[in-house]
């Protein structure tokens, strides 16, 4: 026996969700789809079958952009930045998104915790959808996720064709269930759709050893260094500070950055360590597939296919994973 | 067609050891095209061309100054290298030029080719490359009439329409910088965007900061901007780029009766005047 | 009651003509409005488009950009460049939803107290009419 809740239902759930709770949902507008803040009366026109949004949903936590302090003008007077103590939902997020806010997790709540992500991580309920339109790019099976993995959201919904089987998997999520809206029923849960695997057996093993390859050139002969790659995936972490001066007050700023940028790792009286295209490139490669599985364990990737679809000239990670098993060393 | 394209790349290859080919192979979809970077004689049957090689390879060339290196233009694309060489950028010597003629580029994305001429396409005048060492294919005739309707159907509406369209757009842009990397004409030592100190605008994102990034990015490629459509291409969240730099286009075509990357000897409007011009004129 | 709306100008002015006609006007105590905020470059072609974009961006109700007259220009280009790049802008500036009335071009000389008096005053008056900016 599952439990169910029919479209009009859930519709209706969202719109009373949207009065106590900050509403979070996938949007499309000029054919681009995004996480965006919705109102009651957008929850009739929210699109459930997206695929993959065009930027990955981190930034509700790990904003574009974020005052983490400001000074006032006599130097002294530290002010916090105002926060809300509204709660969040961030509803129709798929199950590679919230994997990659819990591979985020493992860094910013590590201590020392980052108190800007912890503080906005708490007062958030993650309701997924499950992914029914994954991408041929796609390959979270590959990564230990799953187009219809609850694991890291607090409910995760299932679209079948007599409405969606509810599964909630925190307190949390138990809790916000609406159980006057849903019913009982005699309805399996559909099995997830076919995502192409990526082998990665033995993969941070070969990346060890490879270091110094002149494969990594090769790729870099034809990256732009243009951040995208970075910027649209759910588990890329990186940032940078800078203080704005206002007219009453500075502000210390944090902003998306990214490794593959020419002035990322730049120090004071100009040295940089990663001075090519191809050490920039191998960068963001042995992050995700041996600098962090050594620190966390698992993978820094989820399969979302984001930097795959959105490169511009094609580089894709899942030919790096492939072509790195192949490197002679 | 591709037959001639890889022979000559594979002759020059032969003669000029240690140069390179930039060119087009097929993609990790394939079905789309992606640059490649060929520097044996061997590798050349890789080399493709179709409807599906939409990239303006001509901003690679800066990563090569000085070295000896053979690529494979669309006729806009061969603007850039004008526009690069004019610019003082590039040496023609060092390079050498496979100038393709052009069948129109499909709307092509990562394992996607829709069933339609990619926008810039639409309005493309030039089907033959205007600069070349060699041309593969039959010269084209130039497209007569200029289309500038999705530029008039902006001026169309109100200010405050204008505005508000506008703002929406930028307010989505995530500051990846994309459309600069691409663009053969963004070649600063030192972005505007990237300066410190003054700190114009630095990496904060917010719909302020945006819009004069936005607007310092277009601005910038007055006058210069080739139309090639990388930066609207690229873009990763759809900002409709072209839609600013082909006003600027427009305007300048009929202030200054220029054409940035035709060819590499006329001076750019804003490296010279007219001392006779009046401000109504140019108003 | 009506509050008075004061717009706020920046103005770029060239060292040479105009920030000395301003200078003029001041000494020989020709009224012009306070509203504008004068910046002192060194020649009108110093003026970079971003320097207005960034005006506009930090507040600035309009912008002018005064320099010699045509022919006079203490470095003799550097105001036929700024014509050229002024002139690229404004309907650029009114393309994208930032009317075009709010950015002026004028040529002051240092002789000209009484035109640069005549200047602020008509554009501060155009603006009020416009009112505040909706962007
Ligand atoms: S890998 Fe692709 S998306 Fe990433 S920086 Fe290079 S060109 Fe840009
Ligand atoms: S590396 Fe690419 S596929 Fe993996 S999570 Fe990031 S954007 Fe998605
Ligand atoms: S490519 Fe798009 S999102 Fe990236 S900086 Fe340019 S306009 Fe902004
Ligand atoms: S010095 Fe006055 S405009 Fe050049």
């Amino acid at each position: 026996m599952n439990r169910i809740i029919v479209d009009n239902n859930l519709r209706s759930w969202l719109k009373e969700l949207a009065e106590k709770y900050t509403l979070v949902a996938p949007v499309t507008s000029d054919g681009v789809t995004l996480f965006k803040h919705v109102k009651g009366s957008q929850v009739d026109s929210l699109d459930l079958q997206y695929s993959n949004t065009a930027v990955s949903p981190k930034g509700c936590f790990f904003p574009l952009s974020e005052t983490m302090f400001s000074i006032g003008s006599d130097g002294v007077n530290v002010i916090a930045p105002v926060s809300t103590d509204r709660e969040v939902v961030i509803f129709g997020i798929h199950p590679c998104d919230a994997a990659g806010i819990a591979l985020i997790d493992r860094v910013f709540l590590a201590e020392p915790t980052d108190t800007h992500y912890k503080e906005k991580r708490d007062r958030t309920i993650l309701i997924g959808l499950a992914c029914n339109a994954p991408s041929p790019e796609c390959f979270c099976p590959s990564v230990g996720g799953g187009p219809a993995n609850p694991m890291y959201l607090d409910i995760l919904l299932t679209q079948t064709s007599a409405g969606y089987i509810v599964q909630a998997t925190t307190g949390k999520g138990k809790e916000l269930t609406p159980a006057a809206r849903m019913e009982e029923k005699d309805i399996p849960l559909p099995p997830p759709p076919h995502v192409t695997p990526v082998p990665l057996e033995g993969v941070s093993e070969m990346m060890r050893r490879n270091f110094d390859s002149p494969y990594w050139d090769r790729v870099a002969d034809r990256c732009l260094h243009c951040n995208i790659c970075s910027y649209v995936c759910p588990c890329c972490y990186c940032f940078d500070i800078r203080d704005y001066m206002g007219k009453d007050k500075i502000d210390r700023v944090r902003s998306w950055e990214s490794c593959q940028s020419a002035g990322f790792t730049m120090i004071a009286g100009g040295h940089d360590p990663r001075p090519t295209k191809g050490a920039r490139l191998r960068q963001r490669w042995y992050h995700k597939l041996l600098y962090f599985p050594e620190l966390f364990g698992d993978i820094k990737c989820t399969g979302c296919g984001r930097c795959v679809r959105s490169c511009p000239v094609n580089i894709d990670i899942r030919e790096i994973i492939t072509d790195v098993q192949k490197l002679n060393v | 067609m591709i037959e001639t394209i890889r022979n000559k790349a594979k002759e020059w290859l032969e003669k000029n050891d240690g140069g390179c080919v930039i060119g087009y192979e097929r993609a990790s979809d394939g079905m789309t095209a992606r640059p490649v970077f060929i520097y044996k004689p061997y590798m050349v049957g890789s080399l493709i061309f179709d409807e599906t090689c939409v990239h303006n390879l001509s901003k690679y060339l800066l990563n090569r100054r000085g070295l000896k290196t053979a690529i494979v233009v669309k006729p806009c694309d061969s603007r850039g290298i004008n526009l690069l060489i004019n610019e003082h950028q590039l040496d023609r010597e060092s390079i050498y030029v496979i100038g393709v003629v052009c069948p129109g580029m499909k709307d092509a994305h990562f394992g996607r080719i829709e069933d339609r001429p990619l926008s810039k396409c639409r309005v493309c005048l030039h089907h033959t490359p205007a600069v070349y060492d060699v041309l593969v294919g039959e010269p084209q005739p130039e497209t007569a009439s200029r289309d500038y309707s999705d530029v008039a159907r902006i001026e169309g509406i109100s200010i405050h329409e204008r505005n508000a369209f506008w703002k929406e757009q930028f307010e989505r842009c995530i500051r990846c910088y994309g459309c600069r990397q691409v663009c053969a004409g963004c070649y600063c030592q030192e972005c505007f965007v990237d300066e410190l100190d003054p700190l114009w605008v630095g990496i904060r994102s917010g719909p302020e900061d945006n819009w004069i990034w936005n607007i310092g990015r277009a601005f910038h490629l007055s006058a210069r901007c080739i139309g090639c459509g990388e930066c609207e291409r690229v873009c990763p969240v759809g900002i409709p780029l072209m839609l600013a730099n082909r006003k600027l286009e427009k305007e300048s075509a009929d202030l200054f009766d220029f054409e940035p990357g035709m060819d590499a000897g006329t001076a750019p409007p804003f490296a010279t005047f007219l001392k006779e011009e009046t401000l109504e004129k140019v108003e | 009651m009506e509050l008075t709306y004061e717009p706020r100008i920046v103005g770029f002015l060239c060292n040479w003509c105009s920030y000395a006609g301003a200078d003029l006007a001041g000494t020989s105590r020709t009224n012009y409005p306070a509203n504008i905020r004068i910046i002192r470059v060194p020649c009108s072609g110093r003026v970079d488009p971003l320097f207005i974009v960034k005006a506009f961006q930090l507040g600035a109700d309009g912008v002018l950009v005064a320099g010699c007259h045509p022919g006079d220009c203490h470095y003799s280009d550097g105001n036929y460049h700024t014509r050229r790049r002024v002139g690229l802008l404004r309907p650029f500036l009114d393309y994208l939803g930032l009317d075009k009335a709010r950015l002026r071009l004028e040529w002051v000389s240092a002789s000209e107290g009484k035109r640069f008096s005549e200047v602020v005053s008509s554009f501060t008056d155009t603006l009020i009419k416009m009112g505040p900016r909706s962007s």
